[in-house]
């Protein structure tokens, strides 16, 4: 993901002379040395102060020019939530904020950079958009669609190399949640890497798999399209349950008065811990294959 | 009387005006933060009505974004708001919000939380290397971090068109910036930071403008202009008084008070 998200904005920086990149310190890590060389002019170190590479990230937009704002999640939005507001936000200025190393895949670096609270906190935000791919295709062409919206967005990048499921021939649209696999016997819901492991289960039941990566704007009606065909659905995501898709989709499912049973796979109100292969987390925290298993197994028993 | 001049400048009228239309918005909602829109008056006034920079181009970043009803009133001395609209001030539906905002025209930023404004300031002139940005932040605002992080940046990459006037009235909120969180020798900060730095009396308009014309010429440093001011200038009893940071409905006797001396300068 990180290598595709730089991999596009190479090929967006050459073909769009006002795209500029900010960077918060971690230029290496979040793979923007080639970035940085090719387009020094456009590349803006701030070094680690968040709060101010977001205001910063403001003022260049609002003078017009196209800004990626490129740090790990745990920080950005993780320090600078209220820059991100006002300087953002309420501004309404269509800065794009790359949030790298989110959820639980951050592996050996721990509780303080796996950031399980983004998207709780970037979907609470009024203009702000959230998105969040399955894998490198998807994140490939969420960036070069992002480019050009007019609008501020956050984008959540996980820090490991994780299996390609999203077909090449599929694009990307902001608010359309594509049925990655259809069937009749539970919806599967989810975004990012953690969903992708849907595709490993072998089971006899009839999966919906859903890549909920435009999780704002929400695509409500394939998601109650698809529930009303299936009655049964399990939101999956490497966050925080509080604050979650799961939380927007259980809100969006009571409202809409349609008959569904309901399992949430996310981390209960925990914290992370250090973990050199990051699947250990998945296991310990209910999100592995075997416990999606399990999770659909039980709401198809009835 | 200004015991450096005997002089006044021609622009004080404007100031005496923006005053008393401060006074008179604030005192209409019943809320306002007074005692920094008072101290900023002069800085606002050398800002928008000496001819050292046209807004229609140059940019201007209002950082503490309760020192508003300044600039609200500056709005409609130009003719970029109606005069009537003063009186709407933070009201329900008023674009006159009660921390400033971009739905008002002639406004850049919205803004409220303190310490945003000089990053949203470094990056507008980075972006925008023609024109100069000039952003006006409080000496109680320096208490955030964030400020000092944008001053670092400003001078990584010699911003010499930014400017950022520090209204320092040593007062905030809750007491003294002194007992709250001393500032110590704030100008020695700025040099040590690789800024210019001009310190003058935030209230005398031919030193404003003086230094104003100093900080724009400055093409590869960034520049400080510290403008040492009184909080509540020119109502007597809200001088310096850090209770009169914000305020309710004036009692008649006193707003009447407030007005008489606004309407009767001394200073």
């Amino acid at each position: 993901m990180r290598l595709s998200f730089s991999e596009a904005l190479l090929k967006l920086a050459a073909n769009d002379p006002n795209l500029y990149v900010i960077s918060v310190g971690l230029r290496p890590s979040v793979m923007l040395d080639r970035f940085s060389t090719r387009f020094k002019a456009r590349f803006i170190e701030c070094g680690v102060a968040e709060n101010n590479a977001a205001g910063i990230a403001a003022g260049l937009s609002k003078s017009g020019k196209n800004v990626f704002l490129c740090t790990y999640s745990c920080f950005s939005p993780g320090i600078n939530l209220a820059t991100i507001k006002q300087s953002i936000c309420l501004n309404n200025l269509p800065v794009k904020i790359i949030g790298y190393h989110a959820g639980l895949l951050t592996g050996e670096l721990g509780a303080s950079h796996q950031m399980l609270e983004d998207i709780a906190l970037m979907r609470s935000l009024p203009k702000m958009e959230v998105f969040a791919p399955i894998d490198a295709v998807e994140t490939y062409k969420m960036a070069k669609v992002l480019a050009k919206s007019s609008r501020p967005a956050y984008l959540r990048l996980v820090r490991p190399s994780t299996p390609v499921v999203y077909p090449g021939r599929l694009g990307f649209t902001i608010g359309k949640s594509p049925v990655l696999q259809s069937g009749k016997d539970i919806t599967v819901l989810g975004y990012g890497p953690v969903l992708a492991q849907v595709f490993s289960i072998v089971t006899k039941k009839s999966l919906e798999i859903i890549n909920c990566s435009s999780l704002k704007p929400l695509d409500e009606s394939t998601i109650l399209k698809s529930v009303k065909k299936t009655s049964r659905l399990l939101v999956v995501e490497d966050h925080q349950q509080n604050g979650g898709l799961g939380e927007a989709v259980a809100a969006l499912i009571l409202k809409s008065s349609l008959k569904c049973r309901f399992a949430h796979l996310a981390v209960k109100n925990l914290f992370g811990q250090s973990a050199r292969d990051p699947y250990d987390l998945y296991r310990l925290h209910g999100l592995s294959p075997v416990n999606i298993l399990d999770t659909i197994n039980k709401l198809c028993s009835r | 009387m200004n015991i450096f001049r005997n002089k006044k400048h021609p622009l004080s009228t404007v100031a005496q005006e923006i005053r008393l239309n401060v006074l008179d918005s604030i005192n209409t909602a019943a809320a306002g933060h007074i005692g920094g829109s008072l101290s900023s008056v002069e800085i606002m006034v050398a800002l928008y009505f000496s001819d050292i920079f046209n807004f229609d181009r140059d940019h201007f970043i209002l950082s503490a974004g309760h020192l508003c009803p300044t600039l609200y009133a500056v709005l409609a001395k130009l003719g970029k708001i109606k005069y009537s609209d003063l009186s709407t001030f933070s009201d329900f539906d008023s674009r006159l919000e009660g921390h400033v905002s971009v739905s008002v025209p002639g406004v850049e930023y919205s803004s409220g939380s303190l310490g945003q404004g000089l990053s949203f300031a470094a990056g507008l002139a980075l972006g925008d290397k023609d024109r100069h940005t000039i952003c006006l932040t409080t000496d109680g605002e320096h208490n955030e971090g964030q400020i000092w992080e944008a001053i670092m940046f400003a001078n990584k990459y010699h911003q010499g068109n930014l400017i950022n006037i520090v209204d320092l009235n040593n007062q905030q909120i809750g007491g003294t910036t002194a007992d709250i969180m001393p500032l110590g020798e704030l100008a020695s900060k700025y040099l040590h930071f690789g800024w210019t730095v001009e310190t003058i009396n935030g209230h005398d308009l031919f030193a404003l403008i003086k230094a104003l014309k100093i900080a724009k010429a400055s093409t590869i440093y960034p520049a400080c202009i510290i403008a040492k001011t009184v909080m509540g200038k020119g109502i007597s009893f809200m001088e310096n008084d850090y209770h009169y940071h914000d305020v309710k409905k004036l009692p008649a006797a006193l707003y009447l008070q407030a007005k008489n001396e606004l309407s009767n300068p001394t200073y």
